[in-house]
């Protein structure tokens, strides 16, 4: 096989060589025939003559030679190719339609198969990315990767794998210096080994190398990635050196890692990376922190030949010897499921955040786009039919002078592959123009996703074998059809076969088809549609509407700890001062913005079921709950009397006072919160509203605990002081131009204050929900703009089958208006032909949409798959559409002008 | 001239890669050569020569080779390949089993019955 594909090839690559040598080859031979007939007495002419009769014709022999290197099927090819390219280009209005409908369908494939490859299916760029496992804890949906330095310590002294390393690149927003202030960059912090052991891919300079992230004096060291070093320093080679200044500290650049390698976590790009141990000097027991699990992420490369259950025992062992010591057993013999067992994680394509939340949205695209696809398909095969039926004559032709239908059939899958392919390459292009388009979708919020959707190899190769599947699909049957043809009646009579309107054609079953799927796709968007409104429009218990945030940092090294009880008191009086404003305030968390703080409480007389029990807790100044618009049920709200000297009061949500306290008043009754050093009894003063504080999607709300920011309160995490970082909230009489106003000068009123304090993510409340509802988002919009597609290409084809209909009845309707039939009735009858098909489509669709509308049901928020609203308002929508697209062909029935259409054909 | 015989399908085959396995030749050689071997008995088609040469060239069982010829031109000379001579060799042990059968299938005389 290999011997003959080689000869092939050879054979075509050098093709006038082939050609030329077997020219000689046949000359050399008629010559030497000749020769020995002259030396047998034969005269010089007769003599070639003679070898030339004896030869046989030079031409058929040539071709048999050819046949024999496998040369014909190429030649047949190409010839099918030149003779398809002039067809097509000879009707060009075909062509263009039959291009677009499958360039918008494959399009709408490689967009989100693109987006589909960016989440779910590449592989981390780095050295055999399936030997790495993320070390983490309980198997299956449990599983969490939470862990601790002295965690990562035991498993690299273990020896159990090749490499251990451990990294954190949650929230590390780098403020670096430069000339025109400071930059916040996206960075890591990592152990010294790394890039040696994940075999991170550096362009220039090096990883790191230490070993030792417990040195006293850490190098102060930096990698960047390549996008920071095209952005900072323009690419330059003399990078390696030159220095970045972080919180006054310089590291010193020793390398750049490849543009591919973004970081463990997908959408995630560390620009920065620095080493773990620069954590210590801030954080002196960061590295000896025992007690607290936290985003810490732990990396094992599998030793050649290891099998990932042998390292998964082993590692489990190391585990529970871990948790069981006095420090950690409060974790690991609490009530909760969780630190139960280690659990090995395959980090091949990165760390799963992105792709758990992603993949059934993506799954649910992928089949809209597959259905889009579908009705584009049936509009290129009802065309071909439609072609195929003027083209019968030609096909009778050629069959009578004795082509092979086989070759026929050939000849017309080569025409629909190349509108495939064409309609495929054209796809590619709205596919990338598209894509960045949809990955701003992503980037709504205060944290990026960045994904990479440059097209590649297997976009590439997904995008062509869709369009060769579908060059396939809908060119086999108007093929076959085609070739079927009774040689005498085509070639008999000038094409006009079947003339009889309302026959259910083979073009109104596809077209019903295509109005079936479009039901289906258009109720799926409906439903996504309406989930997302239905959590814009959902009442979380707090107002969204006139009120701006932003946060505040005053960490910098030049602000000192003492200042800043005033600077937040001086800032809200200023804040306040400014127009139009009705309420401002100052909390360390705000309803639904990706924060989470969950504290141990012990209520005297209360027993739980489930052990240790958790409260959602937040730190406000007392306008907090005007600003939000959170009503008080119970008791007193905070006052400026509750400052710090004063007894420790707390406001407490409905849904706490029930769960804690039952039908019992909460009012002066007491509680404990926190664990450790961290314990403090509080007393509760009143009770407010509920509020979706974490999400928007919750049965129940959450049960919170509020305190007040003047009596303080240690946070879970030890160094950060409760007033280094708030959010200033701020709620106005409702003008849309002092939520502007008061944005632009939030900078400045934090820095007439102070010029260390550094402002950041100012946005309003609405926009912080938009940032909540991101995959709500995109599913909407995209599928909106399937459903919009898929709309478009049905109507286009019902319009083409018709109008075509129409054209071949001309003749048909001309008698009929010639014999008296009344316009009205011809229109009434073709319409009525348009919604025999649409009816029967839609109530298929609708059977369709029923079924496969349970698929999307997690997705879905304050509305059944089932719901009929949705339903009946896609199968409104498309009757509409298609009866628009039906009226245009029925008029041009009613129109038609029976001299001119008795006189034609 | 003998009288020729018309040659059974898949033979002419097998004469090639015999006529080649002797010495390198070209095509008109190929032709000459194997109606001197076979005593002037087979007669080949001038026609269906080259496209089974090429064929047998595209199976890889002979290569070619530009080379001079006797009265100085330029002529592509046929070589046997290993892969040929292994096919020539179980050609021919099928070809000299079926003629032995077929020889002593039409001897048989009403006695051996």
């Amino acid at each position: 096989m290999l011997t003959r594909l080689r000869s092939l090839g050879a054979t075509l690559f050098r093709r006038d060589r082939f050609e030329s040598a077997m020219r000689d080859e046949m000359q050399f031979h008629l010559d030497a025939y000749a020769d020995d007939l002259v030396a047998a007495g034969v005269p010089r002419q007769e003599a070639d003559r003679r070898a030339r009769v004896e030869f046989g014709g030079t031409e058929r022999v040539k071709e048999e030679c050819r046949q024999a290197r496998g040369l014909r099927i190429v030649d047949e090819l190409r010839q099918d190719v030149r003779y398809g390219w002039r067809s097509m280009s000879k009707a060009p209005a075909f062509t263009t339609a039959a291009v677009l409908s499958i360039a918008l369908g494959i399009g709408a494939n490689t967009a989100i198969f693109t987006l589909m490859d960016a989440v779910l299916l590449r592989s981390m760029p780095i050295r055999d990315p399936g030997e790495l496992y993320f070390i983490g804890h309980d198997p299956g949906a449990n599983a969490s990767m939470s862990a601790n330095y002295p965690m990562f310590e035991r498993y690299r002294d273990a020896g159990i794998f090749g490499g251990v390393t451990v990294y954190d690149t949650r929230g590390q927003g780098f403020r670096v210096a430069t000339e025109d202030g400071a930059d916040t960059v996206d960075g890591q912090f990592v152990s010294g080994n790394y890039h040696a052991v994940l075999g991170v891919p550096i362009v220039l300079g090096r990883g790191f190398t230490s070993e030792q992230d417990r040195a006293a004096s850490p190098d102060l060291v930096a990698v960047i990635s390549d996008h920071y070093w095209a952005r900072r320093f323009g690419r330059s080679p003399d990078v390696l050196g030159k220095t970045v200044t972080i919180r006054e500290r310089k590291f010193t650049i020793v390398g750049v890692s490849a543009a591919a390698f973004y970081s463990l976590d997908p959408g995630v790009r560390a620009d920065i990376t620095l080493p773990i141990s620069v954590r210590a000097l801030d954080d002196k027991e960061f590295l000896d922190n025992h007690t607290g699990f936290i985003s810490l992420r732990i990396v094992g490369r599998l030793r050649k030949g290891m099998r990932e259950t042998q390292a998964l025992a082993a590692t489990d062992t190391v585990f529970h010897q871990y948790m069981s010591e006095p420090e950690q057993r409060w974790v690991y013999e609490g009530a909760s499921k969780s630190f139960r067992a280690a659990a090995l994680i395959p980090a091949a394509r990165g760390t799963g955040d992105l792709r758990r939340q992603y993949t059934t949205p993506l799954n649910v695209l992928m089949g809209m786009v597959a259905l889009v696809l579908l009705i584009g398909c049936a509009n290129v095969a009802n065309l071909l039919l439609a072609r195929a039926a003027a083209r019968s004559k030609e096909v009778a032709v050629r069959l009578g002078v004795g082509a092979g239908r086989a070759r026929l059939v050939r000849q017309f899958l080569t025409e629909s592959l190349l509108v495939a392919l064409a309609g495929g390459a054209l796809g590619l292009v709205l596919a990338f123009a598209s894509a960045r388009a949809i990955v701003s979708l992503f980037n709504v919020g205060p944290i990026s996703v960045l994904l990479d959707v440059n097209p590649n190899a297997t976009v590439l190769t997904f995008t062509t074998l869709v369009s060769v599947a579908t060059g396939i699909a809908f060119g086999l049957v108007p093929a076959l059809r085609a070739t079927r043809i009774e040689l005498s009646p085509a070639l008999k009579e000038n094409g006009g076969a079947d003339a009889h309107g309302g026959r259910w054609t083979t073009g109104k079953t596809l077209v019903a088809g295509q109005l079936a799927i479009c039901v289906v796709v258009i109720a799926v968007a409906g439903l996504l549609v309406r989930t997302l409104q239905n959590l814009k429009t959902l009442d979380a218990g707090f107002r969204k509407d006139h009120v701006l945030l932003y946060d505040v940092d005053t960490t910098a090294v030049g602000f000192s700890t003492e200042r800043r009880p005033a600077f937040w008191a001086e800032l809200v009086e200023r804040v306040r001062a400014r127009p139009g404003v009705v309420s401002a305030s100052l909390s360390r968390r705000t309803p639904i913005d990706f924060s989470m703080e969950f504290r141990r409480i012990e209520v005297p007389g209360f027993q739980s079921k489930e052990g240790i029990t958790g409260v959602s807790t937040n730190v406000v100044t007392p306008e907090y709950f005007a600003t939000f618009g959170i009503g008080l049920l119970r008791g007193r709200g905070f006052t400026a009397q509750d400052h710090a000297q004063a007894p420790k009061v707390a406001l407490v949500s409905a849904a706490m006072a029930r769960f804690f306290y039952g039908d019992d008043d909460p009012i002066g009754r007491s509680f404990i919160l926190g664990g450790g050093r961290l314990r403090d009894t509080w007393t509760i003063v009143g009770v407010i509203e509920d509020v979706r504080q974490e999400r928007l999607r919750t049965s129940e709300p959450t049960r919170m605990v509020y305190t007040p920011l003047a009596q303080g309160t240690r946070g879970l995490d030890p160094r950060s002081d409760t007033l280094a970082r708030l959010t200033v909230e701020i709620r106005t009489a409702g003008d849309s131009d002092q939520l502007t106003a008061l944005a632009t000068s939030a900078r400045g009123d934090a820095r007439a204050l102070n010029k260390d304090a550094v402002v950041s993510y100012v946005r309003t409340m609405n926009e912080q929900i938009d940032a909540a509802l991101i995959k709500e988002n995109v599913l909407a919009t995209l599928s909106t703009a399937f459903g919009a597609l898929a709309l478009i290409l049905s109507a286009v084809g019902l319009y083409g089958v018709m109008a075509y209909g129409v054209a071949r009845r001309t003749r048909e309707i001309g008698i009929r208006l010639a014999l008296g039939a009344a316009r009205s009735t011809v229109l009434w009858q073709t319409l009525r032909d348009t919604f025999s098909v649409a009816a029967t489509g839609i109530m298929t669709g609708i059977g369709g949409a029923l079924l496969l509308a349970e698929s999307v049901k997690v997705l879905l928020f304050g509305l059944e798959p089932r719901d009929p609203l949705t339903l009946v308002g896609s199968a409104s929508i498309l009757l509409v559409t298609t009866l628009l697209a039906g009226y245009l062909p029925a008029r041009k029935a009613a129109a038609v002008d029976p001299m001119q259409a008795l006189r034609t054909e | 001239m003998a009288k020729t015989a018309d040659l059974l399908p898949g033979t002419l085959d097998l004469l090639i890669l015999k006529a080649v396995s002797l010495k390198p030749l070209h095509g008109y050689g190929v032709l000459l050569r194997i109606q001197q071997i076979s005593g002037n008995a087979l007669e080949i088609p001038q026609g269906s020569l080259y496209p089974a040469l090429y064929r047998l060239e595209h199976q890889g069982l002979i290569t070619a080779e530009w080379g001079e010829s006797d009265n100085k031109r330029k002529a592509k000379y046929y070589t046997v390949t290993t892969a040929g001579r292994r096919r020539l060799r179980e050609e021919t042990e099928g070809w000299r089993r079926l003629a032995t059968a077929m020889a002593a299938a039409l001897d048989a005389t009403p006695d051996e019955v």
